[in-house]
Formats: C-alpha cells, sequence, structure tokens
C-alpha cells in the first residue's frame, strides 16, 4: 500500500515484493466474500479499450460461465499455500487484459475462464476453507499480537481485511499508534494518556464561561448542538451519559487543535471509537448498552482512549477540517478523476447532466462514509481505514470511487435531480458485510493497477 | 439534459436555498415542506442537501429545486458556491436562540454578495411552537425585515405551522418577479417557447427556467 510514490526503475522490485502482499490481502478478501457464498464474478472484463471495471457479485447458484477469480497484480499463474493447498488458480494480469484488447476481447473473457464444473467444485472448498480460515487467521492475530514488540506492518496487513471484534480495541489503539508496539511500555504510557486527558478536560472543558473566549463559546455551542444529533438512529447515543462523553471528546480536541476547531462531522468520527473501546467493558448488542453500568474512571479511560485515537486519525488528515477545507476539495477531484478513468461512461453521463462530485462526495469525504451505511459495518471499513494508516486519504479516493460505481448502472438512468437525490440517500440500509467486502476488494485492486502503471490508463 | 417525465410537468423550475445558523431547522423545514416529515433527532446538514416540490402558483405549476445548506460558519466557503442561480432563499433563525437573530445580518450580507438583486428573500422565524422559551420577539424580527425588504414569518417545522406558506410565499413572489421580467422584456411570458431561460438577472445563470429538463447549478 505504501508503493504511491513508485517511479520506473524500482517498479519492478516494489511490484514483486508487493505481489506478495498483495496476494493474501487479496485472498483474504476474497475469503470473506466467498465465505458467505458469493464469488467474484468479472462480467464484461473488457470492452473496447474502456477498462475492466465492472465486479459483480453473483451467487454460487447462477451460471458460472463467466466467472473468474482475478487478480490485477501478479503476472502469473500462481499457488499460495494460504489460499488453499496446493491448488492453483488461472489469473490474468492487466498487461495481458491491456495487450488482449488490442486482439479480440471476448477470447480473452474464454482464456480467464476455468470451467463451469471446476469452478463450482473451487468455490465449495473456498467457503468450507473460509470458515475453518477463521480460526486460523484468530491464531494469526493473537501470534502477532503476544510478542514483546507488535511488528506493525503484519498487523496492519491482517487487519485490512478485518479484526475479529474482541481484538479491536487492542487492534486499533496499536494501528493508530496509541498504544505501543513494545508490549513491556503499552500499560504505563496508556495509563499517562488517560491522565493526560482528564488535565486536559479539568483545564479546558470544566470550566465557567467566563473563561472562555467568544470563538470558544460559539465552539462549545455548536458541539452542544451537533451532540444529540450524533447517530441518532442508535438509541445507545441518545443517552445524556454518553452525549456528555462525546462533548468533552470534541471540545477538548477542538480546543487543542486550533488550526481545523470544531467542525461538523467530526462528531460522527469519534463514534466508531466510541463502540469499539466500550465493548471492552459492556456485553451484547449495542443496542442493550447503558452508560450507568459504568464507573466514572471506566467511562473516563474509554473517553480518553476515543480522545486520542481521533488525534491520531485526523492527524494524517489535517486540512481537511481547516479553513475552506482543501484536503476535501483536493480528494474530491481525485476522486472524479478516477471514476473518470474506471467508468467513462458514467463519468461522461454526469457530467453531461451537471452533477458535480462536490455535491456528493463532500459529505463522504468529511464523515468517512459514517453517514453512508449501516453503523454495524462502520467498525469493519475502519479495520481497513485504521490499516492503512498514513495511506488512508489516498486509498478513501478508491473505496469511494468503488462506492460510487456500485450504483453505476443506476446512475446511468438519472437526471440531475433524481441523481443528486439518490446519491444523497443510497439504497445501503439493507448492506451487509458481503457488499462491504466487495467495495473493499474493488478498491483495493483499483488502487493497485493504478498505482502501477498510472501512465496507460490515462486517456 | 434530454427529454423530462410526463410525471415530472412543470411550467417553471426555481431555485431556492435555505440558510441560517446550524441547528436552526433549516432540514426540517425542507423535510416538512417535501416530504411532511419531521425529527427531533435530524443528522446535520454536512455541504449541501437537495430537494424538490412542485405547486401550483396562479395558473402555472412551479417546481422548487431546494439547496439547503449547511449551517456552521466552516462551510461558508463550500455552500456559499450554491448561492449561485438561486432566485429565492429562506434566511432562517431559531425564536428561541438570540444568537442566530443576531446573525441574520450576516447571512443576508452574504446573500446578497453573492446573488442577484432580485432574489426573493423571505426571513423565517422557526421553533415558533416552543412559546416559553422564546428570545426573539415578532416585533423586531417584523421590524428588522421590514428595513432590509425582505419577507417575514414564524414557523414551526414541528407543529407544521406555516411551512407551506413561507414556501408558497417566496415561490410565488419569485414567480412574480419572472413574469415581470419577461414582460419588461417585452415578451409575453405564456408565449415563450419551451426551454427558454429566462434572465431573472443580468448573470445568465440557468436559475429559472422554463418547462425545460435543464436543473444544474
Ligand atoms: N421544537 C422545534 N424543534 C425544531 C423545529 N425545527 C427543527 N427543530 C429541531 O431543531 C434541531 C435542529 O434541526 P435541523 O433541521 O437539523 O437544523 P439545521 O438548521 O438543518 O441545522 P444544520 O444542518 O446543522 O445547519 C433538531 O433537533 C430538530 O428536531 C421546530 O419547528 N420546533
Ligand atoms: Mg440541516
Amino acid at each position: 500500500m505504501r508503493n504511491s510514490n513508485n517511479t520506473g526503475e524500482d517498479r519492478n522490485k516494489d511490484a514483486s515484493s508487493l505481489s506478495t502482499t498483495l496476494d493474501s490481502r487479496f485472498n483474504q478478501t476474497l475469503r470473506n466474500v466467498q465465505g458467505t457464498l458469493y464469488i467474484l464474478k468479472m462480467h464484461r472484463l473488457l470492452k473496447g479499450r474502456s477498462f475492466p471495471g465492472k465486479v459483480l457479485i453473483t451467487r454460487r447458484s447462477e451460471p458460472l460461465d463467466q466467472s473468474v477469480l482475478y487478480s490485477p497484480n501478479t503476472g502469473r499463474r500462481y499457488s499460495d499455500t494460504d489460499f488453499e493447498q496446493g491448488q492453483q488458480v488461472e489469473i490474468s494480469t492487466e498487461n495481458e487484459l491491456q495487450n488482449r484488447s488490442n486482439t479480440n476481447a471476448s477470447s480473452s473473457v474464454s482464456h480467464a475462464t476455468m470451467g463451469t464444473e471446476t469452478m463450482s467444485k473451487e468455490i465449495q472448498k473456498y467457503s468450507a476453507g473460509a470458515r475453518a480460515t477463521d480460526s486460523a487467521r484468530l491464531m494469526k492475530f493473537t501470534k502477532e499480537l503476544s510478542g514483546v514488540t507488535v511488528i506493525l506492518e503484519k498487523l496492519r496487513e491482517l487487519a485490512w481485511s478485518g479484526v475479529p471484534p474482541y481484538l479491536r480495541p487492542t487492534v486499533w489503539r496499536l494501528l493508530l499508534g496509541y498504544a505501543p508496539s513494545n508490549s513491556d511500555r503499552r500499560e504505563g504510557i496508556l495509563r499517562r494518556k488517560r491522565l493526560e486527558y482528564l488535565d486536559c478536560v479539568a483545564q479546558y472543558y470544566d470550566i465557567p464561561d467566563r473563561e472562555r473566549t467568544d470563538e470558544e463559546i460559539n465552539m462549545l455551542r455548536q458541539i452542544s448542538v451537533d451532540c444529540p444529533r450524533t447517530v441518532p438512529d442508535v438509541s445507545f447515543f441518545q443517552q445524556v451519559e454518553v452525549q456528555k462523553s462525546l462533548e468533552r471528546i470534541l471540545y477538548t480536541w477542538a480546543i487543542r487543535h486550533p488550526a481545523s476547531g470544531y467542525v461538523q462531522g467530526i462528531n460522527d468520527l469519534v463514534t466508531p471509537f466510541v463502540v469499539v473501546f466500550l465493548s471492552e467493558h459492556l456485553e451484547g448488542s449495542v443496542d442493550t448498552w447503558s452508560m450507568a453500568d459504568l464507573s466514572p474512571e471506566t467511562i473516563s479511560d474509554v473517553e480518553a482512549d476515543c480522545y486520542w485515537c481521533l488525534s491520531k486519525l485526523l492527524d494524517s488528515m489535517h486540512d481537511h477540517y481547516t479553513f475552506a477545507q482543501p484536503g476535501i476539495q483536493r480528494l474530491v477531484f481525485k476522486l472524479k478523476e478516477v471514476v473518470r478513468r474506471i467508468d467513462e461512461p458514467v463519468s461522461r453521463h454526469m457530467e453531461e447532466q451537471g452533477l458535480e462530485f462536490l455535491q456528493f462526495a463532500f459529505r463522504w469525504f468529511n464523515c468517512l462514509l459514517i453517514r453512508e451505511i449501516p453503523f454495524h459495518l462502520v467498525t469493519r471499513l475502519w479495520d481497513t481505514y485504521l490499516a492503512e494508516g498514513d495511506a488512508l486519504p489516498d486509498f478513501l479516493v478508491y473505496i469511494f470511487a468503488s462506492f460510487l460505481l456500485t450504483w453505476s448502472d443506476q446512475l446511468r438512468k438519472l437526471e440531475f435531480q433524481e441523481m443528486v437525490m439518490y446519491l444523497q440517500h443510497l439504497p445501503t440500509q439493507k448492506w451487509s458485510h458481503v457488499e462491504l467486502e466487495m467495495v473493499l476488494s474493488q478498491a483495493y485492486m483499483w488502487h493497485t493497477m493504478f498505482n502501477n502503471s498510472p501512465s496507460h490508463l490515462a486517456g | 439534459m434530454g427529454a423530462y417525465r410526463a410525471d415530472d410537468d412543470y411550467d417553471y423550475l426555481f431555485k431556492v436555498v435555505l440558510i441560517g445558523d446550524s441547528g436552526v431547522g433549516k432540514s426540517n423545514l425542507l423535510s416538512r415542506f417535501t416530504r411532511n416529515e419531521f425529527s427531533l433527532e435530524s443528522k446535520s446538514t454536512i455541504g449541501v442537501e437537495f430537494a424538490t416540490r412542485s405547486i401550483r402558483v396562479d395558473d402555472k405549476v412551479v417546481k422548487a429545486q431546494i439547496w439547503d445548506t449547511a449551517g456552521q460558519e466552516r462551510y461558508r466557503a463550500i455552500t456559499s458556491a450554491y448561492y449561485r442561480g438561486a432566485v429565492g432563499a429562506l434566511l432562517v433563525y431559531d425564536v428561541t436562540r438570540h444568537v442566530t437573530f443576531e446573525n441574520v445580518e450576516r447571512w443576508l450580507k452574504e446573500l446578497r454578495d453573492h446573488t442577484d438583486a432580485s432574489i426573493v428573500i423571505m426571513l423565517v422565524g422557526n421553533k415558533a411552537d416552543l412559546r416559553h422559551l422564546r428570545a426573539v420577539s415578532t416585533e423586531d424580527a417584523t421590524a428588522f425585515a421590514e428595513k432590509e425588504n425582505t419577507f417575514f414569518m414564524e414557523t414551526s417545522a414541528l407543529e407544521s405551522m406555516n411551512v407551506e406558506n413561507a414556501f408558497t410565499e417566496v415561490l410565488t413572489q419569485i414567480h412574480r418577479v419572472v413574469s415581470r421580467k419577461a414582460l419588461e422584456a417585452n415578451d409575453d411570458p405564456a408565449t415563450l417557447p419551451k426551454g427558454q431561460t429566462i434572465n431573472v438577472g443580468s448573470k445568465d445563470d440557468v436559475s429559472a427556467v422554463k418547462k425545460s429538463g435543464c436543473c444544474s447549478t
């Protein structure tokens, strides 16, 4: 993932080292999808010179003739013991695809296709394998976390495809660099950070209004207007104690980050941390949680973790919330470019209708998609975000392109007004992990393709 | 911008913006007007949101394309881009929070900086249902509206009071302005060819469009 600055010379070297990580991540993503009896289906691999941009989810029962397991990066048939013992999968490379597009598009489809019979057998193996690998993955996490020093790169690679819920608090703290990778120092540092947060709250929040500037009063007022409106569809967030916690975290963060201060939408960004760190102390589903079951010390520790993790997360997006939000504007522009390269017809349609990406994608970047998907999927999405680390802003562009193009067919039928409204209320209410995994794996493929060979995709 | 659908038939398309401080109830006024919905726990608006509704004004069908903007100052740079081409505005404050009324002057300036002089502006004092919490008197607001030459109404998105009236009044006034402009241009509005843009002001924004599928900002 950290190969975005490749230049010609070391591209080969990087590409080969990357392919190892790519294979395992890609396979894991695939497994996530297949685990629920879905497979990747390349629909319309090539069409003229256009890019193979369509990946559909197909139920297992559907005919499989066009199905292909596709990895954009590796250049050969490969065998990956991690994938499934000794088994080989036909992989087409983008170079091959590119070459074929000059000759015969339809032959490339059959070339990369396994026989229907073989395919269904493979799938049966995969879905059985997916259950088996759950415990294998758990073992890997446990092993990775048990060392004296956690190797972050390895943890990132594992976490990218999803973290087991009960390990999430630990893993997130590590990925964000809030907890040190050295386990001997961990407890001490967390204790110190939590005390430091308490001091900040006492110094900035627990003071009378007359000691605040007008601007600070304004900010506090805005925060208190927004806290009751934070994830209102999850009843847990309606509890007064939760809203008080949110207010303390947000105000303290805003005061300590004067370049941006509080910006609406940052309230949404705290919520994944709140549910993840509270999950260490409360059992069952979020809907049954009550803050009354927690001691003030516990609440304060959880708040501190949320505060520091929010700070770490936003450090990698320092200009997303400053005046005129240049960081977001830049990414919205990039998104438009990437979408244009991947799906020219949709891109042209949107342009012809006068639709601007800012009209819908601004909120996506501002709230990191929290507003667009069901809340119970957000923590899974964030596993990938946090695994990306500093590369996250760049990778968001690909996730959002993939998210947008999930509705490519629908969008092409809509005119301006319907399109804006459709994009502002995308039908994700019924989404499960499957749809989310598809968005992520597609994003991963596009990101890899574009970053390895940006030039031949242009125009 | 091809054909418009038959069930979306209208004579005029007017772009209207909703502005005012955060939390005054802009999004709820919009959802009340377009979907007859109200929510005590609505989410804050990030950037802009958008909804439409068609109503009958005189003997014409007028479609309102309403842009709901984020109230926080930080978003001003983003949202003011959407003022462009607006022919109507509802400038909303909260009758229970005086500071939101004090800020109306700033919003007005913002609006006038970015739109044509002939824009129809309605000052809206929302949350009039919270009678025991009232902090801005009707008299003060009326006086301000008179001074600034805007229309004025008190509403409650919660009780559905005056919401319909406020929007309808703005759309009716816009229709009046548009018809007058068309007459001034020595053009009978009734005989304008379909799809022709009526320039409300000097700018050639596609803001009031007669019977066309066009609707870009
Ligand atoms: N009592 C009462 N509450 C209202 C009324 N209109 C809105 N509210 C409440 O005020 C709060 C804010 O309403 P919104 O419509 O989200 O405010 P907004 O102006 O769109 O805010 P931003 O999107 O942040 O700019 C919500 O809790 C609403 O339920 C009203 O007429 N009466
Ligand atoms: Mg709003």
